[in-house]
């Protein structure tokens, strides 16, 4: 099989989740010496670009994006270790995570998925997050977003004092903001001076790479 | 805003539009939960525990907004919790499921199908049997639960319970049955109380799950809850949070009485539920419910009722979801007025 036709395969397989394949099809590419970085990019991101519009076009849901990155991670697992780390572009950083007093973290999980597999550098601090520490590890990895969820209307404030204390120390415009899920609305986002709102996971990387320039 | 006074009773209302007879007005059933405990001055942990506070704050709440259904709710797990899930309560929230019971098949030994009285199931029937006493005679008690697919994802995880609808069906529809099961018992219980079961579907919701796999995993079993309340002639309203618009005819085909709507556009849910169910929705509790002003709610409210303007049996107008603790009660009883002016039918009382 040439280069092209393994990439489409992998795709292929990825879009269709099969776990294995994709494995096996990554076993391929290193047998025949194609560089880690190709079947990254243009096999293994490249179905999980489909996979995205997929979900935003409401082909796909939970299940399927799930199983997808599953494929897409088992590929990933073969080749990664012969990844000649120079040849990528710099990553956009993301801290992301689920504010303090939320526990609900299926969106938050579904844009950390899409954004890992979009080559963004994902520091995922998972569910009912202190708001302190969304800025600590921004600060601390440099990061170039700060990424908030909740699902309750009960803590959706807490987005806003977030932003409040960046102001405070003079470092908001280091950090784009990017806010969502299920009470969160673009009044909400405009309210509390927040950079982006996304209504599903989907369009919330696509959104944040353009907020970035990168298209 | 001209606001009348109403004629009939919530209860008299319902039977009203029951057996075709004329309205005062469009019947108003925001969905207005455990926020409640606030006007009592309890938190939402000892509304969801005790029985008396639960009634106290809905009779406290009744009397305040005269609205047309109460619902009793406690949170989305309490069914799951009867079965063996254990849940963490906290002040002012909902209890909520943490670490997941079911974390392989080995784990089924640790759950059971829920009888009437397991986890915290009785202090329904305590609420029931002070509400039935108290305003039983002037309007319509419901409780609201998860049904099968929700409770089935509380108690293996909703990320787990979604790769399962791939990676291991059986396990899947396995915990389906039991959850099933388990909702049949506390259906009945409840019917014997008189008051109407109400099945929640958020993780059935058309944002989480395709319409194909809601034909799969929900459809059936949300069936067979239906099945058994008409048989035991009971009505059976059906809500699911979140978008719906590519499964509001699938949640019709259940037969549910009520098609209770979030985040869908009511034109769609005219056109699809097309007179075979009456139709709950949609005012938006997370944004202009909570935020206000007033006047953008009366808007609101005023455009919904317009959209489904004739639309029979009936258009009922709710909220998309439960109303949070932080939504103002006067932004709830702004819905009420609306229903007072403009949702006003001619209405002539016999005799």
């Amino acid at each position: 099989m040439d280069k092209e036709t393994l990439f489409r395969e992998i795709s292929h397989a990825l879009v269709e989740f099969e776990v294995e394949k994709v494995a096996e099809l990554a076993e391929q590419t290193l047998l025949q010496n194609i560089p880690a970085f190709e079947t990254i990019t243009e096999g293994l991101v490249t179905g999980m670009k489909e996979v995205s519009r997929l979900f935003e076009e409401e082909e796909y849901f939970l299940p399927e994006v799930l199983m997808c990155s599953d494929a897409f991670n088992a590929g990933l697992e073969v080749v990664n270790p012969h990844l000649d780390k120079a040849s990528l572009e710099k990553p956009i950083k993301m801290v992301i995570g689920v504010v303090e007093g939320d526990t609900h973290d299926i969106g938050k999980n579904l844009v950390g998925i899409l954004s890992g597999a979009s080559g963004f550098e994902v520091y995922d601090l998972g569910r009912d997050v202190p708001l302190d520490r969304f800025i600590e590890k921004a600060e601390e990895v440099e990061s170039d977003m700060i990424c908030m969820s909740t699902l309750m209307t009960t803590t959706m404030d807490g987005m806003k004092t977030v932003i409040d204390r960046l102001i405070e120390r003079n470092i908001r415009d280091k950090y784009k903001v990017l806010i969502g899920g299920g009470p969160i609305s673009q009044t909400f986002c405009d309210k509390i001076g927040a950079d982006l709102y996304a209504n599903d996971a989907s369009s919330a990387v696509r959104k944040a790479k353009e907020l970035m320039g990168r298209v | 805003m001209l606001i009348r006074e109403d004629i009939l009773t919530p209860k008299e209302r319902m039977m009203a539009l029951l057996t075709g007879k004329p309205l005062d007005r469009i019947i108003c059933m925001p969905i207005v939960t455990t926020n409640l405990a606030q006007l009592i001055g309890k938190t939402v942990k000892e509304f969801q525990l005790d029985g008396q506070v639960m009634a106290d704050a809905h009779i406290a709440g009744f009397q305040k907004f005269g609205y047309d259904l109460i619902y009793l709710f406690t949170n989305c797990s309490c069914v799951a919790e009867a079965m063996g899930a254990e849940l963490v309560y906290s002040e002012d929230e909902p209890a909520n499921c943490e670490v997941p019971v079911i974390n392989s098949r080995e784990d089924l030994s640790k759950i059971k199908v829920a009888e009437n009285n397991d986890g915290q199931l009785p202090v329904y029937y305590e609420a029931l049997e002070i509400l039935n006493q108290a305003v039983g005679d002037q309007v319509f008690i419901s409780v609201c639960f998860s049904g099968p697919v929700s409770t089935a994802a509380t108690l293996r995880g909703v990320e787990a319970f979604a790769r399962d609808t791939y990676a291991d069906p059986e396990l899947c529809h396995t915990l389906l049955r039991m959850a099933t099961d388990s909702c049949k018992n506390f259906i009945r219980e409840i019917v014997s109380y008189g008051a109407i079961p109400i099945i929640l579907e958020p993780i059935a919701s058309g944002s989480l799950f395709s319409p194909k796999m809601f034909d799969k995993i929900a459809f059936p079993y949300i069936k067979e809850l239906v099945d058994l309340a008409h048989e035991l002639k009971a009505l059976i309203p059906l809500h699911i949070c979140g978008k719906t618009h590519k499964i509001v005819d699938k949640m019709t085909d259940t037969g549910a009485d009520v098609i209770s709507l979030d985040k869908c556009d009511l034109m769609i849910a005219r056109e699809k539920v097309a007179g075979r169910a009456l139709i709950l929705g949609n005012i938006d509790p997370a944004n202009e419910l909570l935020f206000g002003p007033v006047e953008e709610i009366h808007r609101i409210c005023i455009e919904a009722i317009d959209t489904m303007k004739g639309y029979t049996p009936a258009f009922v107008l709710s909220t998309g979801c439960e109303t949070g603790n932080k939504v103002p009660f006067k932004h709830i009883q702004a819905m009420l007025d609306v229903a007072r002016s403009h949702g006003l039918y001619e209405y002539i009382k016999e005799n």
